[in-house]
């Protein structure tokens, strides 16, 4: 129960994707122009990682080795068309606004990094836990990032208006390069608070993630 | 004309990075050095103009007439996957010089959401075989453009002192933004 | 061998589950999916043709063959009291980059043109797009079955200026639309009756 708990927790801080284990940035960027945007490609991403997850633990023993990319990849794949009926059944207007962005869930490499990385090593209830632990952290970060450029790009949150209508937005927040700019911020600003916490704890200052394959295990299980 | 606008607008106006959101994976990570990044961004061409036109065929002749336009996603990843496991075989027994330059770059493409991204865009936008083609090929070098350029400022940016909770991740993600303010510009040139 | 025979096997086994799932996915979903493309896609433009009605158009939608036509309409019914005041279906037309698509409104039981939208527009951004503009749709309100038609063919709709091909095939699909009315109208009359 314990490592369970452990698995699941550590996608909500710890690890929490995209902002400390870098994953899954175009999707961050690119639908995170409003709350409610980003909340709905959160939904979609835990429901395809963790049935993944599910479905990459369950098989693992059975799946050789070196079919495996292709295998997870084929999984992957059929959950991602199951989520875009779903969602054109449920949820067309958001369907609609994501755009692209749905089918891409499949090369979002926060799936196949997880496929790979985790639910392939470990049996179903801790992959399981991984994924929905992945999936909530990043459904977080990206409602988080939504809301904060809503608020600055439109005034509003989840569509309410929050100021009176003498407030000016600010528009830059909306555009692409607002996206990358605010998330630059945020990661400076994660940084910045962890070596606040390790320098009351007396510990030297690290440095934030960087950006290399190795975060994606897909690239570096390639590499060997 | 109509064809040159479709370039000038896939490089610069819609850059597949910089005002599109795609392929920020590898802008990010295999930019430490131009000549990584030339490499990178000439892979990223090769597969991408093959693999639009291999999905454009078989979206038209192979599940447009089955009534199987649903399974879209799943049908474009498999192709880009084997095309592109095709593609590193194929070069390192023909072409053993160019594989040289581009295989370490070849297995990172499958996962790159530009590959998918511009097959899809030129699905929804109904744009014929040749025009997809060009397009897909102007759009891959917009990507290129954008990774050589980050590769060149981040070395610069080596002998630059950084504030340490910038360092790493969000200079990047900074630098990114700039370069797209200024993309961003050229949205004025076509209406 | 044996190795490679399991692969062939998994990988078919996982491909096979993986349709198979898929296709009754779709087959449970398809109708859902219909009508909400029909209220998000299609349904705006209903309403800017017929406002204030009292039905749900989506819903109460029925198809129809024109006699001599290998194509269906979708015919989307406007209610108010009870009684059906009109009907309004959609109809294509090749402009400059694509397809044209135009609701058309009918009111019922005059029979006269009550308003169009634009659906799908593919055209050239800034160019084409104008023609989705209040003053070239506007024309057509209250416009009769026949001339329909620019003014440079001989009839008395206006082309927007420098979007002469999207102009005629938007007017050229109501032409269509207008014919198909003429020939159904009779079916269209009795399909929904009163409540």
């Amino acid at each position: 129960m314990g490592a369970t708990w452990k698995e699941l927790t550590k996608g909500l801080w710890r690890e929490i994707p995209p902002f400390r284990l870098v994953l899954g940035l175009c999707p961050t960027l690119a639908v995170t122009k409003t709350a409610d945007n980003g909340l709905g490609m959160g939904l979609a991403v835990i429901f395809v990682l963790t049935l993944s997850n599910l479905a990459v633990s369950a098989l693992r023993r059975l799946i050789p080795a070196k079919v495996r990319i292709a295998c997870f990849i084929v999984i992957a794949a059929t959950l991602v068309v199951g989520v875009e009926l779903l969602m054109q059944a449920f949820a067309y207007p958001l369907y609609q606004r994501l755009g692209i962005f749905v089918p891409l869930i499949v090369v979002n490499c926060i799936i196949l990094g997880r496929a790979e990385a985790f639910a392939s090593r470990n049996p179903v209830h801790l992959s399981v836990a991984d994924g929905l632990g992945m999936g909530l952290g990043f459904t977080l970060s990206l409602t988080l990032l939504g809301a904060l450029r809503e608020v600055l790009g439109y005034g509003t949150v989840f569509g309410l208006c929050l100021f009176g209508p003498g407030f000016k937005p600010f528009s830059f927040m909306i555009e692409a390069p607002g996206a990358f700019v605010c998330l630059g911020l945020v990661l400076a600003g994660m940084n910045a608070l962890t070596n606040w916490q390790r320098k009351r704890q007396g510990l030297a200052a690290v440095e934030g993630p960087g950006h290399d394959c190795k975060s994606c295990g897909l690239c570096a299980a390639d590499k060997k | 004309m109509e064809y040159f606008l479709l370039i000038i607008a896939a490089i610069f106006v819609n850059n597949i990075v910089l005002a599109q959101y795609l392929g920020n994976c590898p802008f990010l990570g295999c930019s430490r050095a131009t000549g990584t990044a030339v490499g990178m961004g000439g892979a990223v061409i090769f597969v991408v103009t093959l693999a639009t036109a291999i999905t454009w065929l078989v979206q038209k002749r192979l599940l447009e007439p089955m009534g199987l336009e649903y399974l879209q996603t799943i049908a474009f990843i498999l192709v880009i996957a084997a095309l592109v496991q095709f593609v590193e075989m194929f070069l390192k027994k023909v072409l053993p010089p160019l594989y040289r330059a581009l295989g370490i770059f070849l297995p990172l493409i499958t996962t790159n959401c530009a590959v998918l991204g511009i097959a899809i865009i030129c699905q929804r936008k109904e744009y014929g075989l040749l025009k997809s083609v060009v397009f897909a090929a102007a759009s891959a070098a917009g990507f290129m453009l954008a990774l050589v350029l980050m590769a060149a400022i981040r070395e610069r940016l080596d002998t630059a002192r950084v504030p340490r909770a910038l360092r790493g991740m969000p200079i990047g993600l900074i630098l990114a933004g700039l370069m797209s303010l200024a993309f961003f510009a050229f949205s004025g040139m076509i209406a | 061998m044996r190795e490679a025979a399991r692969m062939i096997i998994v990988l078919s086994l996982i491909a096979g589950l993986s349709g198979l799932t898929l296709a009754s996915l779709r087959q449970a979903t398809g109708p859902l999916i219909e009508e909400q493309v029909l209220t998000y896609v299609q349904g705006p433009s209903l309403g800017q043709i017929f406002a204030d009605t009292e039905n749900n158009a989506v819903r109460d939608r029925k198809t129809f063959r024109p006699p001599g036509a290998d194509r269906e309409l979708t015919v989307f019914p406007a209610r108010r009291q009870g009684r059906l005041v009109g009907v309004s279906f959609e109809t294509s037309a090749k402009g400059y980059g694509g397809e044209i698509g135009v609701m058309v409104g009918f009111t019922m039981p005059e029979g006269k043109l009550a308003g169009i939208a634009i659906t799908t527009m593919k055209e050239t951004p800034g160019v084409g797009s104008r023609v989705a503009k209040h003053g070239f749709t506007t024309q057509f309100r209250g416009h009769g079955l026949d001339n329909l038609d620019l003014r440079s063919k001989g009839g008395d709709i206006d082309a927007v200026s420098g979007a002469t091909i999207s102009s005629t095939a938007a007017t050229a699909a109501v032409k269509q639309a207008a014919q198909d009315f003429k020939a159904i109208r009779e079916e269209l009359a009795k399909a929904w009756p009163e409540s």
